[in-house]
Formats: C-alpha cells, sequence, structure tokens
C-alpha cells in the first residue's frame, strides 16, 4: 500500500465512474457513476492525508465535505427525478429532449 | 501477539454470541410460560431441538431467487451482529477490538442490517417476503436517526466515541440515570433492528412469515440465529452505553458486564411477549413525529449536563 | 512509510473488491443489485480508509452510504423498470464514446500517479486523527462545516420544493402515469378509459 497504489485504485474507480455517468441513460444509474467518481475522489483525498500531507486535518475535512457533496447530489439527483416522471413519465435522460434546444 | 489479538477476541464474540442466542431462545420461553402462553415442555432442550430439526430439513426454493443475495443474507446479518458485539467491553482490559469509533461503527450497523433485511426479502422473488423487506426499510430509515442522537448523547460525556470510554465515563453516574430518555430510545432502536416483538414489521404473522416465509431448513435456522444473536450484540451495545458495562462492586468486570447483557436481554423480550405489534403506517408516524424529537431533547439534555 | 504484510495483502484484496464491483455496477441485470454493489465498492474504501488510519472517515462511509444505497434502491424499484433482473438489461447510449472517455481519464490520472513527485510525509506517530478531526471541524474550519450544514438545509428545501405534490403546474397525480413498456410507448397496466385520474390521458411524449 503505497501512494501511487492508492492513487491507481483512485482513478481506476473514477475511470469506471466516468463510463458510467457518460454511458448510462437511467437517471439513478447516471448518478451511481458519479458516486463512484466521488468515491475515487475520498480515496484520493485520504490516501493524500495519511502518506504525502503529514496529516493535516484539512485532508479529513475534504473528504467530509465531498461526503456532503454526494448527499446533496443525491437528494436533488432524486428531487428532479421524481419531478420529471411526474411531467414526463421520463425515467431516462432521452425523456427530456426539451432540454436539447 | 496473534493469540492476544486475533484469537482470544473471536473465541470470545463467538462463545458470547452462540450462548446468548441459546438464552435469548430459553428466556424467551420462560417467559412465555410465567404468562400462561403456549409453550414447549422443556425451555432448555426446545431450542436445540428445534435447531436440530432444522439442520435436517430441506432447504426451500421459490421461483427464480437472487440465489447468492438470499443465500448470503442470514450469514451477513449474523455477521453484522458478530461485528457489533467484537466492540463491546467486556472489562477495562478484555475488550474484543477497542475501535476508537466504535459508537460510529454500531450506528453503521445498524444503517447495514436494513440493506441485510431487505436483501433478505428481496432476494426470495416472492410478494409476501417483499413486503416485508419494504416495511422493514420504512422503519429502518426510521430509527437509525433516533439511534444516532441517542448514541451522540452517549458519546457526550466521555468525550470520545469509544466504548471503553463511554463506560469508564459512567464511573460516577450511569448513564441510565443521567440521561433519562436514552436507554428507553435506545431499546425500541433495539426492537427495531431486530425486528423483534412490537417493531417486528419485517417477520410478522400477518405476512406469514415476512422476508422468512419463504425459507426453511439450514438458512432458516441461520436466519433465526443471526436475529437472536443482533439481540445479544445490542444488549452487550446498550449495557455498555447505558448501564455502566463493566463497572460494579464485589464481582468482577465480565461478570457485571454478562449479568447488565441478560438484564437488558430480559427487559426486551418480556416487552417482545407483552406488547402488540404496531401498524407499519403508525409506527413510521411514531418514530418521526414523536421519538425523532425525543432523541433530539435527549441529545440536548446531554449536552447541556455535560457544559454544566 | 512500510505497511506490514498484512496490511497490504488487505489492500490488494479491497481493492480488487472495489474495482470489481464498481464495473458489476454497470453490467448487472437488476438495479437493485447495481447500488448493493456500489455499497460494496464504498465499504472496499472505507475498510481503505480505516487501513490509512482515518477510522472515523471509513467508519462514517459505512454509515452514510448505506442509507443512501438503501434509498437509491428504493428509488430503483419505484421509477425504474426490471428491478429484479429476471430480464437482460442494457440501457445505455453513446457507448463508445463513454468507454473511450473511461479509459481516458483513468489513463491520465494514472500517469499522474505514477510520475508526478508527491512528498512523502506520513502520518506522525503522535496524530489521533478522531480528534484531529473533531478539532479541525470546530475550530479552524468551522465555516467550511457549518456552510456545507447550510447548503444541506437549501438542499433539503429545494428538494421538498422539486418534489412536493403541488407545484406550479397543478397537483402532482394529474396526469401521473406509468412509464410504457416501449419508449413513447402507451402506458403500461392502465386501462385505454378510465374515469378517475383527470383528463390526460395520453400524455407520453412523441
Amino acid at each position: 500500500m503505497t501512494l501511487t497504489t492508492l492513487l491507481l485504485l483512485a482513478a481506476a474507480l473514477i475511470g469506471i465512474g466516468v463510463y458510467g455517468a457518460l454511458s448510462q441513460q437511467s437517471f439513478v444509474m447516471l448518478m451511481m457513476g458519479l458516486e463512484l467518481i466521488l468515491n475515487g475522489v475520498m480515496l484520493a483525498a485520504v490516501a493524500f492525508w495519511a502518506l504525502s500531507g503529514a496529516g493535516v486535518p484539512e485532508g479529513q475535512l475534504l473528504t467530509i465535505v465531498v461526503m456532503a457533496v454526494m448527499a446533496i447530489e443525491m437528494a436533488m439527483g432524486f428531487a428532479l427525478v421524481v419531478a420529471v416522471f411526474r411531467t414526463n413519465q421520463a425515467d431516462v435522460t432521452e425523456g427530456i429532449t426539451e432540454l436539447k434546444h | 501477539m496473534i493469540v492476544n489479538e486475533l484469537i482470544l477476541p473471536v473465541i470470545l464474540v463467538t462463545v458470547v454470541l452462540v450462548v446468548g442466542a441459546y438464552l435469548v431462545a430459553v428466556i424467551d420461553e420462560a417467559i412465555a410460560g410465567a404468562l400462561g402462553l403456549p409453550r414447549a415442555a422443556n425451555a432448555w432442550m426446545a431450542p436445540l431441538a428445534r435447531g436440530a430439526w432444522l439442520l435436517t430439513q430441506q432447504a426451500n426454493a421459490t421461483e427464480a431467487p437472487d440465489w447468492r443475495a438470499w443465500r448470503l443474507a442470514p450469514a451477513l446479518y449474523l455477521a453484522l451482529a458478530a461485528i457489533g458485539l467484537a466492540v463491546v467491553p467486556f472489562s477495562p482490559t478484555l475488550i474484543p477490538t477497542d475501535l476508537v469509533t466504535g459508537v460510529v461503527l454500531w450506528g453503521s450497523i445498524e444503517a447495514l442490517a436494513t440493506v441485510v433485511i431487505f436483501l433478505h426479502g428481496w432476494s426470495a422473488n416472492t410478494l409476501l417476503s417483499l413486503i416485508g423487506a419494504y416495511r422493514y426499510v420504512a422503519l429502518g430509515l426510521s430509527y437509525i436517526l433516533i439511534s444516532m442522537f441517542v448514541l451522540i448523547g452517549v458519546a457526550l460525556p466521555a468525550e470520545s466515541l469509544q466504548f471503553s470510554q463511554v463506560v469508564a465515563s459512567q464511573a460516577e453516574l450511569w448513564n441510565v440515570i443521567r440521561q433519562p430518555l436514552g436507554l428507553p430510545l435506545f431499546l425500541i432502536v433495539g426492537l427495531g433492528v431486530t425486528f423483534w416483538g412490537p417493531l417486528n414489521l419485517a417477520d410478522s404473522r400477518d405476512l406469514a412469515g415476512g422476508t422468512a416465509s419463504a425459507i426453511s431448513g439450514p438458512p432458516r435456522l441461520v436466519w433465526n440465529l443471526a436475529r437472536s444473536a443482533m439481540l445479544v450484540a445490542f444488549s452487550g451495545a446498550a449495557a455498555s452505553a447505558f448501564l455502566g458495562g463493566w463497572l460494579g462492586p464485589w464481582l468482577p468486570g465480565p461478570v457485571w458486564m454478562l449479568l447488565k447483557m441478560l438484564a437488558v436481554l430480559a427487559v426486551l423480550l418480556l416487552i417482545g411477549r407483552l406488547v402488540p405489534r404496531v401498524q407499519p403506517e403508525r409506527c413510521v408516524t411514531l418514530m418521526w413525529v414523536v421519538l425523532l424529537p425525543l432523541s433530539f431533547v435527549d441529545l440536548i439534555w446531554a449536552g447541556v449536563e455535560a457544559l454544566w | 512509510m512500510d505497511y506490514p504484510l498484512i496490511v497490504d495483502l488487505f489492500f490488494v484484496l479491497l481493492s480488487v473488491l472495489a474495482v470489481v464491483s464498481g464495473w458489476r455496477v454497470f453490467c448487472t441485470d437488476s438495479m437493485v443489485r447495481a447500488s448493493f454493489f456500489l455499497l460494496v465498492s464504498f465499504i472496499a474504501v472505507g475498510l481503505i480508509m480505516i487501513l490509512l488510519a482515518a477510522q472515523y472517515l471509513g467508519v462514517a462511509m459505512f454509515f452514510m452510504m448505506a442509507v443512501e444505497m438503501m434509498v437509491m434502491a428504493l428509488f430503483m424499484v419505484m421509477f425504474m423498470m426490471n428491478p429484479a433482473g429476471l430480464n437482460p438489461m442494457m440501457m445505455v447510449h453513446q457507448h463508445r464514446f463513454a468507454i473511450v472517455a473511461g479509459a481516458v481519464s483513468f489513463v491520465v490520472l494514472a500517469a499522474v500517479a505514477l510520475l508526478a513527485e508527491f512528498p512523502d510525509s506520513p502520518l506522525p506517530a503522535d496524530l489521533d486523527p478522531v480528534t484531529s478531526l473533531g478539532n479541525e471541524l470546530l475550530g479552524d474550519s468551522m465555516l467550511i462545516f457549518e456552510s456545507a450544514g447550510i447548503v444541506l438545509l437549501t438542499t433539503m428545501i429545494g428538494v421538498v420544493v422539486l418534489s412536493s405534490h403541488r407545484g406550479r403546474f397543478g397537483a402532482a397525480e394529474e396526469g401521473s402515469m406509468p412509464p410504457g413498456l416501449a419508449p413513447g410507448g402507451e402506458p403500461a397496466g392502465m386501462p385505454k378509459e378510465s374515469d378517475e385520474g383527470g383528463g390526460h390521458h395520453h400524455h407520453h411524449c412523441h
């Protein structure tokens, strides 16, 4: 367990998350991709905190902030899903084509 | 070092869980007998006989279940009970794992239990077990917050999230007196996390057994064992968070701890036999409208008391 | 900083678990299963955090993510098709572009991890991570912490406004219909003419 291997793991998680966020049609699956990206980000933040930052407390604080961002993303995402579903009966991103033009 | 840090804790947790789960069944039979309810002829042998019978039965199958999740869920629930008991201290030195964030770990065990119980009901691919799973999610998402606030209230006077520190902070006054709202609320959480008695919404009789309606044989034995084991682990957490854990005169610490765990178990099982099951929708209202504000009051109480 | 062999072993196992379950999220048939695979990935990362001595963050990860994924699974079943995973499911668009984008972001970040020089300064031996985090949250960085709280409160208000029953377009139930079995098709499981449920029968998009 070195900083390099930890960052490689974080990069792999972020890569899978980017794939998921870009490829999935369903809103909730798309959000899962975003969550996976944030998962990698949190791991990288903790890895830097533990191995490269001499344990400055801001490193842990950053992870807490990312957790809050995740909660906000989830809540807003689900509210938007509910709103879109109510007006368009759509549960996939193609369902809201009027946002395109 | 390996013996002290790995083998001894594993043996301790296993023995307490297995013996505790057996005692849960025995005490429950004894309470049923005392209340004049139908009971087995021999309270000491009945759980063993039922366990042996379940072990020889065939494991049931449903149409297209999610096999891996269905078989794993009882084992995962049992594992959660073991993890929960592993952070409970039996004496200042006899602590399976003295995790510095043990109190937070208990919160996450309750959250993960919701996932596991949902998975158990969902993966069977039958109607009644799915309804039981949904009911449990409604209950689980309601009691987790209450549990968090109550546990933060316990951690405040200890100025630590470590269970051993929480117990040590009760040397002068037990938390059950210092924070009178804490233990009753936490007992309700305990009934929720094991879906026992009045809060048995997931495996209730009106759903023909709910999430466990479609399992038989060894998986059912593991599921029943896991529920009892979770009750034991919870009683350990409650005894160390509110009843002063190993603290007590004359007797050695671990004996006090086990006695307090038995007392919590007896109270929980008595409630389970005496209080009727609450309606799911009424239960959710009760949790959010009455018990959650009460847990705020408990936390404010603990804060004011800590500042005094 | 050198870790004992057992820590390295656990790290390898947990990172394989995190990556494999993270990848399975997007190629399992059931959406409930997908959200629990994501939970497994989060738990593996939380355990790695505990290995890195971030005990509070690792354990906080467990309960945050357990609740989040539970809610996610519920929403899956409420809105999405095929929660039980009995049919094969592959709902993707711009698939090749997404694969390339994922691979490129991995390669770029991996190159940063491999080629960049980072200072090597491990945790001081006398650091108590939980106490240090607590002092930071309620000390120097209290403003940041509290603004996260305010933002969460704002989110709650926004979420209630967005998803409440009565909005700008009238009652929420009005025109609410199950999605079609085929994209843009007739609502599933609805009779053609029903007396209740208000006017909009053909509300699906074209």
